[in-house]
């Protein structure tokens, strides 16, 4: 028993240190990796898996961040200690274009690849309905005008704001503030339909303060926030067939049976509206590229030429059936030109 | 390929060692074993730590820095033009000495001096190996060699490996001190940074919490409020509807397993009420959300109660489902570690066994089930999953668990993964809430752990 | 007093035959008609105490059982993959070209000989996998002598007519709102009809790594990660856990500086977990300049994080070891370490088993601190190392979960079927040893 004992402890311990001091030795990389944006990940992913079969390279390892953690994480610096691809669902902004260059990142290449469109959608089991963003905006701000006075949002009901509307409560599951899509949401419903509002212009005369009443949502329990998961929204709204949900366009394009979306100013969301730009509620999304990693880091160029390929980005591409809305052909080869070139992002 | 080869090369020194030491402290008093200091395995052990010790430390610092030293090296005889310039421009160079020395194809012509560069780290790479290895291997022969040499009837070995284990248990117990200190430290710096755009004081008393703020620099925000309390309520409410589930039922599980259930019954149903620990949140998470919160509502709404679709209620209830085990199981084995003599005491003065479990064992055992209890509370403020899709991210100040609460911890996550920019207030306030989480729950435990002393004496 | 001791008896062994009437024994106080209510009382306070504790362990295995039961019911489909049988005519220019669609789509065009327009073809096209070709690939690579030969082979059909024949779409919807075109669906059918579409178990989903189409997904570089994330963890928050366990126990001076370290051990154990990602990410990968998505960095902060678990689990059981060990073991010379390594540790061995799995449980079922190191992300190639980029379970569990391809759901609950299979297997290790460590006093 004593032997056994200490000899098991002796060696329990030896493997313990040994790990523990495992080798902090200068890495080196074969493999791209991606990080970012949660929206865009699905499309990235897609592409590397393509990309990795090919079989020349092996298969970029992408990472689902967040598009602030995913831009921190590629503006750190330069080297195989730092990603090659920042996946974003809004465009990069001068401070953080700042942050890169001060750590030595000081060329990147901007691809848009196209864009998200942002669903308000509801159960089959509920009325079809047409919303504006007018609508959108006296049911989900925190204050409206009425009587040419802001007041606390008054409204419970759809029918409230428009009699047309059904008279059920207003219950929108949407993103938190921390979110792109949120972001995405305020400023092209919130921001638009409060402009087109003249009473707001009446209400607040000073243009910043009436900025901030327009894209402030209410928090007294008619707009819900719920998490990043997609598929929980669908599934809460298949449950609740008053509610509506906010989410991407992939999620509805798979739930069409379940799900319809509403009209927005009278235009459906389609893959066609939204690349035709009718569809208001749509944002572009972009990849990243670090310029220096090229040629050091194998198969960076190799990926771009298969993301901005017409294999994947073309009108049948893959990432189209993946619910990507790719740009029209003419943008997509002069994006596709300057992108496989690495032509360096003008800030 | 050298490295492993040394491994193994130590670890059979180490049992050579050990073996050497246990026959040559038996032989040297010719067998009369009562006549040694200490007994022999502790001699074999003294030998195997002489034999395996030294050598090791020397394997770990040489393996940690090997590669940079090589490198250095590499660098300083590549010529100016390549090896000078910026980190950055040095940090991708190394990297492209590295894939060549691995063979890996970067897809275009390397440049010939950084072809030779690989090379030459492939070679000194090679020789440095090697020569750990040799002077790894005569390190550890000639500590045997000194090890056994010292073997004799006077060698106090017991004392000498017993101070080495003591060193190492002290070392092991110092990990859970750095890990705070890496945590404190961590958090610390943004946190400050957080704080000296959000007075602490509207941090820790304002009881709105509302991050919703500008996203450009361009554009005016609206209302960022970091107002902390009602997410600390929230927090509050959530664990208390826990533990309102997992205690009694945990408890009572406890009990009947240990005191009531038969043996084999026990063996188990113990390991099968863990599986409820080990069952991913996600799941938890859609069944709060999809069954239990339209559950709950509906019930409610039969009681003529208005409740929001998204309670605090259901999270908190799918939480203690989650969070059963840690009580159940723990405690258990408390209570199944009361001595039995007390229990026959109580038998022996009349008392039933009901009677005998509260009075006297579950007494007994009270520190390890308090002990479980806060590993529960800890696990149910540390849950993020199941409050995020089962009660929101709204941030209401209520006690009313029909109503959507949100957590500190959901908040954390949600803030640090979002699309925000990372030096916004908006993902700062993560690492402010992180650590003004961690000073309470530090208190918490204090409070905790005085309660504990004071019952505990009683039964020591 | 003979007589109160009787009564004990009597009261602790609740058998109606030997409960005294008040009528068969000389009056006494303690037969008295008061002590027989309150003796039944007792009694039933008893039994309604043990229905409670029956009870709690019910409603605790009840929603075990309701959750599996969910989870089974979802999840069981996945085990099941639906391929299409073809007959493959290899050419051997083709093969030298590694052009492996050209054949399949001659074999499926073979089997509608109406479909003659580029629409109905495509819509053909769409009936298998993108992954058939490399299916194809994969066997010919095993067996070159293949090429010219026309081959009898079972490929991977598309998620969506997997689901199709798993019944996942509403047929009667129009095709617009079911997604999934009527062409398609008839073409389905007519292969279905024809016995050349049908299911079989699916290896695909324990042998491939990750992918963005549902039908070629796996959790085969999960499991591997996982397991080797586990690894580390056990080999380092177990014995350094059981270690500092006992020096705060049996070692440790009681003072101000121990107490500290406990309040801080038990305050590390309340610490969102997503916070050991933040200290990963700043130590191991900043400092230490580990590689991001190693299991070995995934394993090392899940140590940090599971060893609170341990010691507070470890310290509880060593507590309850009675002191009457520890003084006999030193009253017969044994030194302070071998008291506790001969006598206390194994007999607080089953209680730090205890705390050992539900730590690794957590560990198990972790995915927040991962986020931070990079483990939560797209790995196809599965991992061959600890230093190799690697995902876990939950994350693939995670993943799929928030994924919109609605193929997806059935493998999430798949996946989690598995994880709970390792689950399962590790506590049943567990009851094995607890077995022959367990003692009671």
């Amino acid at each position: 028993m004593t032997t056994r004992t200490h000899a098991v402890a002796a060696s329990a311990f030896a493997f313990t240190l040994s790990l523990a001091a495992a080798p902090a030795v200068a890495q080196s990389r074969d493999q791209i990796r991606a990080v970012g944006s949660s929206t865009v990940f699905p499309f990235t992913t897609a592409v590397a898996e393509a990309f990795g079969k090919t079989g020349k390279f092996k298969t970029p390892v992408v990472e689902s961040t967040g598009t602030g953690g995913g831009l921190k994480l590629f503006c750190a610096g330069v080297g195989p200690g730092h990603p090659d691809i920042a996946n974003a669902s809004r465009r990069i902004k001068k401070s953080e274009v700042d942050q890169c260059a001060g750590n030595g990142v000081t060329t990147m290449t901007e691809l848009k690849i196209g864009y998200d469109g942002i669903a308000l959608a509801s159960s089959k089991k509920a009325a079809p309905v047409s919303l504006s963003t007018v609508i959108l905006w006296k049911a989900l701000a925190k204050e409206v005008p009425v009587n040419g006075a802001l007041v606390a949002n008054p409204y419970r009901l759809w029918s409230d704001i428009d009699p047309s509307l059904p008279k059920v409560a207003i219950e929108v599951l949407g993103p938190p503030p921390t979110s792109g899509t949120r972001d995405t949401f305020n400023e092209l419903a919130m921001l638009e339909g409060c402009r087109k509002l003249t009473e707001v212009a009446g209400a607040v005369p000073d243009e910043k303060a009436r900025e901030r009443v327009c894209m402030t949502i209410r928090e007294d329990g008619a707009y819900v926030e719920a998490g990043e998961n997609d598929n929980l929204i669908v599934q809460k709204l298949a449950a609740n067939p008053n509610a509506f949900g906010i989410f991407g366009y992939s999620y509805l394009d798979q739930n069409r049976d379940t799900l319809q979306s509403a009209k927005m100013d009278g235009v459906e969301l389609t893959a066609e509206t939204v690349a035709a730009g009718k569809y208001e509620l749509a944002r572009p999304l972009y990849i990243y590229v670090k310029n220096a990693h090229a040629g050091v880091i194998p198969g960076i160029r190799e990926f771009i030429g298969e993301y901005t390929s017409e294999r994947a980005l073309g009108d049948d591409g893959y990432l189209v059936d993946k619910g990507l809305i790719p740009e029209p052909k003419a943008l997509r080869d002069a994006a596709r030109v300057e992108a496989v070139n690495l032509t360096p992002l003008q800030f | 390929m050298q490295l492993t080869l040394l491994a193994l090369t130590l670890a059979l020194l180490t049992v050579i060692g050990f073996l050497i030491g246990r026959s040559r402290a038996s032989s040297s008093v010719g067998g009369r074993v009562a006549e040694l200091h200490s007994v022999p395995a502790y001699h074999g052990v003294y030998v195997a730590l002489w034999a395996g010790l030294p050598a090791l430390l020397l394997f770990v610092a040489w393996t940690a820095s090997e590669g940079w030293l090589v490198l250095q090296l590499v660098l300083s005889a590549l010529p100016e033009r390549l090896a000078t310039g910026d980190g950055q421009s040095v940090a991708l160079l190394k990297a492209d000495i590295l894939n060549l020395a691995r063979g890996i194809a970067t897809g275009r012509e390397p440049d010939p001096l950084v072809m030779e560069a690989a090379r030459r780290y492939t070679a000194f790479r090679d020789l440095a190996d090697w020569s750990l290895l040799a002077v790894g291997a005569s390190l550890a022969v000639a500590g045997l060699a000194w090890g056994s040499h010292r073997i004799g009837p006077d060698l106090r070995a017991r004392p000498v490996v017993e101070r080495v284990v003591r060193v190492a248990l002290v070392l092991c117990s110092l990990v859970a001190i750095l890990t705070t200190v890496g945590i404190v430290l961590s958090l610390l710096f943004e946190a400050l940074r957080f704080f000296s755009v959000v007075s602490p004081l509207d941090f820790l008393f304002g009881t709105h919490w509302s991050p919703q703020m500008a996203m450009r620099a361009d554009q005016v925000g609206s209302s960022g409020s970091f107002g902390a309390i009602p997410l600390f309520a929230g927090t509050l409410l959530i664990t208390v509807v826990a533990m309102l589930v997992a205690v009694p039922v945990g408890l009572m599980a406890a009990i009947y397993m240990s005191e009531y259930a038969g043996r084999g019954v026990r063996t188990w149903l113990k390991p099968a009420l863990e599986i409820l620990a080990g069952i991913p949140t996600v799941v938890y998470g859609f069944f709060a959300a999809l069954t239990m919160a339209p559950f709950v509502r509906s019930v409610g709404e039969a009681l003529g109660l208005d409740v929001s679709s998204e309670s605090a209620l259901a999270a908190g209830i799918v939480m203690g489902v989650m969070i059963i085990p840690f009580v159940s199981s723990l405690s258990d084995d408390v209570i199944n570690a009361v001595p039995q003599s007390l229990r026959d005491g109580s038998y022996g003065l009349g008392a039933t066994k009901s009677e005998t479990i509260k009075q006297v064992v579950l007494p007994a055992a009270l520190p390890g089930i308090v002990a479980a209890v806060m590993l529960a509370v800890s696990r149910a403020i540390g849950e993020t999953m199941i409050v995020t899709m089962a009660s929101g991210l709204t941030a209401n100040l209520t006690a009313n668990p029909l109503q959507a609460v949100t957590t500190v911890t959901t908040q954390i996550a949600t803030l640090l993964v979002g699309d925000q920019e990372f030096d916004s207030p908006k993902t700062l306030s993560a690492f402010g809430l992180g650590l003004v989480l961690f000073l309470v729950t530090l208190c918490l435990n204090m409070v905790a752990l005085r309660v504990v002393r004071t019952y505990r004496e009683k039964y020591d | 007093m003979t007589d109160l001791v009787e009564r004990d008896v009597a009261a602790v062994t609740p058998s109606p035959a030997s409960s005294p009437g008040p009528s068969s024994a000389p009056k006494s106080r303690l037969r008295s008609e008061a002590f027989a209510r309150r003796l039944r009382a007792r009694h039933a306070a008893e039994r309604r105490f043990r229905l409670a504790g029956a009870a709690a362990v019910a409603l605790a295995a009840l929603i075990l059982l309701l959750l599996l039961g969910s989870i089974v019911a979802k999840g069981a489909s996945a085990f099941w993959e639906a391929r299409i049988r073809l007959e493959v005519t290899l050419d051997p220019a083709e093969v030298a070209d590694r052009n492996y669609t050209a054949a399949l789509r001659r074999a499926l065009y073979a089997q509608f000989p109406q479909v003659t327009d580029r629409a109905g073809k495509r819509v053909l096209n769409d009936l298998l996998s993108s992954g058939a070709p490399y299916e194809l690939e994969a066997m010919v690579a095993k067996n070159p002598a293949l090429a010219g030969t026309t081959q009898t082979v079972w490929v991977r059909a598309d998620d969506q007519i997997d689901q199709l024949v798993k019944g996942a779409y509403r047929r009667d919807l129009p095709e617009t709102e079911r997604g999934l075109s009527d062409a398609k669906v008839a073409a389905a059918d007519a292969l279905l009809a024809s016995g050349a579409l049908a299911q079989s178990f699916n290896t695909t989903l324990f042998t491939a790594g990750d992918s963005r189409e549902p039908e070629q997904a796996g959790i085969g570089g999960a499991i591997i990660g996982s397991l080797l994330t586990l690894l580390v963890t056990m080999a380092l928050s177990v014995p350094v856990g059981i270690a500092a366990a006992v020096y705060l126990e049996e070692f440790a001076p009681k003072n101000r500086w121990t107490d500290l370290i406990e309040v801080n051990i038990n305050n590390l154990a309340a610490v969102p977990s997503i916070i050991f990602g933040l200290l990963g990410l700043a130590v191991f990968l900043g400092f230490f300049g580990m590689p991001r998505s190693a299991p070995l960095v995934g394993g090392l902060v899940m140590a940090l994080m599971t060893l609170p678990v341990i010691i507070i689990s470890a310290r509880v059981a060593l507590k309850a070891v009675p002191p009457s060990i520890r003084q006999a073991a030193l009253g017969i010379g044994a030194s302070p370490l071998q008291t506790v390594l001969h006598h206390v540790l194994p007999l607080a061995m089953p209680g730090i088993l205890t705390g050992t799995i539900i730590g690794m449980a957590r560990a198990l079922g972790e995915t927040a601190p991962l986020l931070m190191i990079g483990m939560v992300a797209f790995i196809v190639d599965i991992p061959r190392g600890l230093t190799d980029s690697a995902t876990v379970l939950p994350v693939q569990i995670y993943m799929w979960a928030d994924s919109p391809e609605r193929a997806f759901t059935e493998r999430t609950s798949a996946a989690i079927l598995i994880l709970l299979g390792v689950l399962i297997l590790l506590n049943g290790a567990a009851v094995i040893l607890r077995k022959i460590f367990e003692r009671r006093w």
